[in-house]
């Protein structure tokens, strides 16, 4: 076929898919770029390694000693483990695994718009009928997806470690898949859409910050999740109520609930086996959802708005974004 | 179908780029040149809905395209100055991805995305890596992407930056090709570019319509005006410094000058038939050297 075959027929292309699956479209695409992209493979399968890791490094969340026969008794020291994979164990671990993934998210979903800019394809992009909503909304909800799929490589590593630990270690209790689930959904899941979102709508609403969002984000998580408690919070304090109900990095919101699983052996107990029976009994106890979990959701609600805000922001043309 | 341009300026800062342009365009190519600065990538990105008039108003058949950017957006095919892509693709899977963000329906995609492939000669490389791809190879996917949904307006800004001698012909030819039933808009820096395919020729300069002409009529201006001398070398550099010159070829028997002027600028200057090139250096009154 040649140029003149190819171009003369002066029958231009009418027949244009309509919002919704141009909509689909942007997602799907954004799908198969990251599917594409040997780095993001790599990048995630380190983050699994590292989930893997240290999730059996913290294995044993806590050591428990206690008198044999309780308070009256002759005095010799029980131990017992708290299973870093229990309700119990994750509230002690948890939030600190959660750092290493809340630390990635950023570089996943706040360069969704921006990262056209940068790479110089806004101008491709924006001169098609491609209508804004669809764009914003799809690269953000592609970007969210793939940062849940991130949350759910935390989940897998808890459960196959957690089992793998069961299945090798003496008195290492099999996760309960329902307290895991719980956990991961009130601490894991909102945070990682709370970032997610607050990432992508700031660095859309203000593109030429993009790398410095990012960074504060980091930050502000670091600030909240190790700085604040060891700066306001002494070993044995209990937080107030609405920091342990508003923490979003849930550090603050494990200490609040760690006092649910506190317990006193009593003269029975005697032996070690004993001792981590009696473990073992409390540690898989579901944790209280009063209080916290609710506003954890909110949270989510509230980047959401963000989102929306940064969408209805958006400008086209190049005088705003450069 | 007529794209209509009324007194439209931009500002940047206290700095006007473009000042109370007036046009009307009609279907076929309309070759947009004028020196560094002159506001031909402002127009073109206020044209193709990038960029805010500070004044002004486009119309797109009528319709402010402010207010209808969709529909102008609909049928536009737009090569920027300046583009990047994303490494991740090939050039393939990018022209896919492109003419999906274009709305191209899955029937039509794949038969155009290898239609403007050929196009653009780019069957070897359409399924490598865009990160392997060379400076003209990239340019010649740019002009892939603008033709994909088969545009009414076609706006192509410096096109033919990075390619070769061969490629820009063929280029050249596909524009001329892509002429009949939509509006074609080409700035360039390179006159030979819009010689033969332009069938209208704006000029700007400082932000302003230097001149709406077409290249015969550009020529015609210039007949009388165009002059080749050879002397020596002390003549050529006080000729050079006293005219405008627009080639000046060193040789054995001495240096050959073209000079652009309305009067012989030496005893043994002769008159020669001008190119578009020198039409358009005494247009802007500017002085290019090539040795």
């Amino acid at each position: 076929m040649n140029i003149a075959t190819l171009t003369a027929n002066g029958q231009h292309i009418q027949s244009l898919n309509k919002s919704p699956r141009l909509f689909l479209n942007v997602m799907t695409w954004e799908f198969r770029r990251y599917a594409a992209s040997r780095l993001f493979w790599f990048q995630a399968l380190v983050l699994f390694g590292l989930l893997l890791f240290l999730t059996w490094a913290l294995h044993v969340a806590a050591t428990l000693g206690a008198p044999a026969g309780g308070q009256e008794g002759n005095g010799a020291l029980l131990s017992g483990f708290v299973a870093g994979t229990s309700a119990e164990g994750l509230l002690r671990i948890l939030p600190t695994i959660l750092i290493v993934l809340v630390l990635l998210l950023p570089f996943v979903t706040a360069d969704g718009v921006t990262r056209d800019v940068h790479r110089r394809t806004h101008e491709l992009l924006m001169t098609t009928a491609l209508p804004t909503w669809a764009y914003v909304w799809g690269r953000y909800l592609a970007a969210l997806v793939i940062s849940l799929g991130l949350a759910l490589l935390l989940l897998v590593s808890l459960l196959g470690m957690g089992w793998l630990l069961h299945l090798t270690t003496t008195d290492y209790p099999a996760p309960e898949i329902g307290a895991v689930l719980l956990l991961w959904i009130g601490m894991v899941v909102s945070a990682t859409i709370l970032v997610s979102s607050v990432g992508f709508a700031l660095s859309t609403l203000l593109p030429r910050l993009s790398t410095s969002v990012k960074v504060v984000i980091m930050v502000a998580w670091l600030v909240i999740a190790l700085v604040i408690p060891v700066l306001m919070l002494p070993d044995d304090a209990i937080p107030s109520g609405w920091l342990v109900n508003w923490d979003p990095t849930s550090e603050i919101t494990a200490r609040g609930l760690l006092p649910t699983y506190v317990f006193h052996p009593g003269p029975t107990i005697t032996t070690e086996a004993q001792l981590q029976q009696l473990i073992l009994s409390v540690e898989n106890k579901v944790p209280p959802l009063a209080g916290w979990f609710a506003p954890h959701l909110l949270l989510c609600g509230v980047s959401l708005v963000l989102v929306l805000v940064a969408a209805l922001a958006f400008k086209r043309s190049r005088g705003t974004l450069n | 179908m007529e794209l209509t341009i009324e007194r439209l300026s931009k500002r940047y800062g206290q700095h006007w780029a473009l000042r109370e342009l007036s046009l009307r365009i009609a279907p076929g190519l309309l070759g947009l040149v004028g020196p560094n600065g002159a506001g031909k990538t402002s127009l073109m990105r206020m044209i193709a809905t990038l960029l805010e008039p500070t004044e002004g108003t486009i119309r797109w058949n009528g319709q402010d395209i402010r207010t209808h950017g969709q529909s102008l957006r609909q049928v536009l095919g737009y090569l920027p100055q300046d583009f990047g892509f994303y490494p991740e693709f090939t050039g393939r899977q990018f022209l896919r991805y492109l003419a999906a963000m274009k709305g191209l329906p899955g029937s039509l995609l794949n038969r155009r995305v290898d239609e403007v492939i050929e196009m653009a000669n780019l069957e070897k490389a359409a399924d490598h890596k865009l990160p392997t791809y060379s400076g003209g190879m990239k340019q010649r996917l740019g002009i892939a992407q603008a033709l994909l949904n088969d545009p009414e307006l076609l706006i192509v800004d410096e096109p033919t930056a990075g390619l070769d001698p061969a490629e820009r012909v063929r280029f050249r030819t596909l524009l001329a090709s892509l002429t009949r039933n939509r509006i074609v808009l080409l700035s360039t820096h390179i006159i030979s570019d819009v010689e033969a395919v332009a069938n209208r020729l704006i000029i700007l300069q400082g932000g302003l319509v230097l001149s709406d002409t077409t290249p015969d009529a550009l020529l015609a201006a210039t007949e009388g005006s165009v002059w080749s001398v050879t002397v020596d070398q002390m003549t050529a550099l006080q000729l050079q410094a006293n005219y405008q010159v627009s080639t000046m070829v060193t040789q054995m028997g001495g240096v050959t000058l073209r000079i652009v002027s309305p009067t012989r600028p030496h005893e043994a200057a002769v008159e020669v038939p001008p190119s578009l090139e020198e039409a358009y250096l005494l247009a802007v009154g500017r002085q290019a050297v090539q040795v």
